[in-house]
């Protein structure tokens, strides 16, 4: 890093979560710290709601994972424009006009108060263990740029994390939300440009998308039903739209950015706004990962992203033989690549279909020596491999110019600390809301609460930094991200349908339900290999079907 | 299957005159997106 970067980064991540706490300065009571008190427009709701997704997951995570396994993850996303429509329709007049201060305040009303107690707590484990991913994704890039320990840096970032969430509540991480949002699209555009603008001498944009696709990294949407593979059409439709709905509708860290709204339209234009722009968020996302791709094309990459884990299995004996297969096909690879940009530019069909076989093969075998490398490096160590969130982060330190480097990592830092401060929030709002006073201390004061959310804003990010410790190992975070919300998601979407739409179904039908569909998902977690956007399906029609069968036998 | 009384009482969005009709654009946005994506993944395959 130059100075510029430096100075880039800690400018950044100090002037935007400052302007945010100046934004929530009048937060003075509990309604202010968990609500706003009720009084954000429909831009900024939008824009909180979609920062939170955009974490620095998406960044790290998601541009990894189109460098190996190309653009199909894009189709994750399809449902959730289908997810808002309804949400909108349904869960924000509901919820508004309920003025609650979470969704499981809602059951209570609906059903009753040991269903609520159960929703709130199934939010609180699932959403507990994705606040410690969340916090653990920049401990990467800190482990890539200055190699320290990826365990310190996460306590560090934790407490970071900590301090800025009890002191702004949610009026600093939304109006935060909105500065950041508008920096990750700036960083997005300029980070696509950087990359294309590094292709070698004579590899034009054309040519780039070109070898991205001959190499089968744009294939961003697949018709074929299989129930056993994760990104497809139909999954992404329907698997998806379930997931979305689950998170947008009964998730209470969504829940609770609309819940801040002026009014029920303002709620509902932010759902939609983010209908009509995530999908094509995560496709510009994905192709930056896919120009990566065909940047490493011409450039040596290294055939493992995690410098340690190098290190680790370069000192097996069979390892320079690995290594000496995989530069003679990224050779081979780098060659072909190139006879095809040539053979384009003199329209040289015969040359181009040549060219690509072999640049095809090639492919095929850069891949292949990588898979024995990573097989060296688990045999050797013990220990499962995977390098997708490594992948973007050594590019950006290694190739981006000064002050862009500063820029991304700053992006970076903000995106965790954002939508992790907003995660914490929204376990502190359940925690005091639906579990300390419904069940403990009914009748405090509100300068009481106040205090108490603090306490359990700082407590859930203790136990995050201590679950982030859990990430290690654990897989690209995106997919563990998702993995660990399709395990609970259903179960909360199927409870608020059966709230909204099954008026005969009553509190103790609604609960079992709920603890019958749970233990299916798990059963289904380990008994079958059903990809795991399927749950969300399955767990939400075991609750309704369940929940309507109970209320008709218990009369 | 009968709506809760909150979700029959609504504001009319500031574009479009109807939600109805917001609603019908975002998913025709979606159905463009779709469509486009696929062009995109067979065109370069």
């Amino acid at each position: 890093m130059t100075t510029l970067d430096w100075i880039v980064m800690i400018a950044t991540i100090v002037a935007i979560p400052s302007f945010g706490l100046w934004r929530g300065r009048r937060s003075k009571t509990v309604k202010d710290y968990l609500l706003a008190g009720k009084t954000m427009p429909w831009y900024a709701m939008g824009l909180s709601i979609m920062a939170t997704q955009a974490s620095a997951i998406t960044f790290i995570a998601t541009t990894g994972q189109s460098y190996v396994d190309g653009m199909r993850f894009v189709q994750f996303y399809f449902g959730l424009p289908i997810a808002m429509v309804i949400l909108s329709a349904t869960a924000v007049p509901i919820f508004h006009r309920a003025g609650v201060y979470t969704a499981y305040e809602y059951l209570e009303r609906r059903f009753d108060a040991k269903t609520r107690a159960l929703a709130a707590i199934v939010f609180l484990v699932q959403r507990s263990m994705a606040v410690g991913i969340a916090i653990y994704a920049p401990a990467i890039v800190m482990t890539v740029i200055f190699g320290w320990s990826d365990q310190v840096t996460t306590i560090i970032i934790g407490v970071v994390c900590i301090v800025y969430t009890t002191k702004g509540g949610i009026p600093a991480v939304m109006w935060t939300d909105v500065l950041q949002m508008s920096i990750i699209f700036f960083g997005l555009i300029l980070g696509l440009i950087t990359v294309v603008s590094l292709m070698p001498h004579g590899v034009s944009f054309s040519d780039a998308v070109y070898l991205a696709g001959a190499a089968g990294k744009l294939n961003a949407v697949d018709l074929k039903f299989d129930p056993n593979n994760r990104y497809n059409l139909w999954s992404g439709l329907i698997g998806g739209s379930f997931l979305a709905l689950g998170y947008f509708g009964c998730d209470q860290s969504q829940v609770q950015r609309y819940l801040t709204g002026k009014s029920v339209a303002q709620s509902r234009l932010s759902l939609l706004f983010n209908a009509m722009a995530k999908v094509p968020m995560q496709f510009f996302i994905l192709f930056v990962g896919a120009m990566v791709f065909v940047f490493y094309v011409f450039i040596p990459p290294p055939m493992m992203f995690e410098k340690n884990a190098m290190q680790a299995v370069s000192t097996q004996p069979a390892w320079s033989q690995v290594q000496s297969r995989f530069d003679n096909a990224w050779g081979k690879r780098r060659q072909a690549a190139e006879a095809v940009s040539a053979a384009r530019k003199s329209t040289d069909a015969a040359g181009i279909q040549d060219s690509l076989g072999r640049y095809r093969a090639a492919q095929t075998e850069v891949d292949a020596a990588r898979r024995s490398g990573i097989q060296l490096y688990e045999s050797s160590q013990h220990a499962t491999f995977n390098d997708t969130n490594y992948i973007f982060m050594t590019f950006v330190t290694k190739y981006f110019p000064a002050g862009v480097v500063g820029l991304v990592i700053a992006v970076i830092f903000m995106a965790t600390m954002s939508s992790s401060s907003g995660e914490l929030n929204s376990l502190a709002a359940v925690s005091v809301m639906d579990l300390y006073r419904r069940h403990f201390r009914p009748e405090a004061s509100d300068r009481h609460y106040l205090l108490v959310s603090k306490v359990f804003t700082a407590g859930w990010g203790i136990w995050a930094v201590i679950f982030a410790q859990y990430a290690r190992n654990r897989g690209s975070l995106v997919e563990a991200v998702n993995q660990i919300g399709s395990y609970f998601y259903p179960v909360l979407l199927g409870v608020f349908t059966l709230a909204f739409f099954f008026p005969r179904v009553r509190g103790s039908a609604a609960f079992w339900a709920m603890l019958i569909a749970e233990a299916a998902i798990v059963a289904c977690a380990l008994f079958t290999h059903i990809a795991y956007l399927w749950y969300n399906v399955l767990g939400a029609v075991i609750v309704v079907v369940f929940g309507v069968l109970l209320a008709a036998v218990r009369g | 299957m009968k709506l809760p009384i909150e979700m029959r009482v609504d504001e009319p969005p500031p574009i479009l005159g109807r939600w109805r009709n917001v609603n019908i654009v975002v998913l025709a946005w979606l159905a463009f997106l779709i469509i486009l994506f696929y062009a995109f993944t067979r065109y370069f395959s």
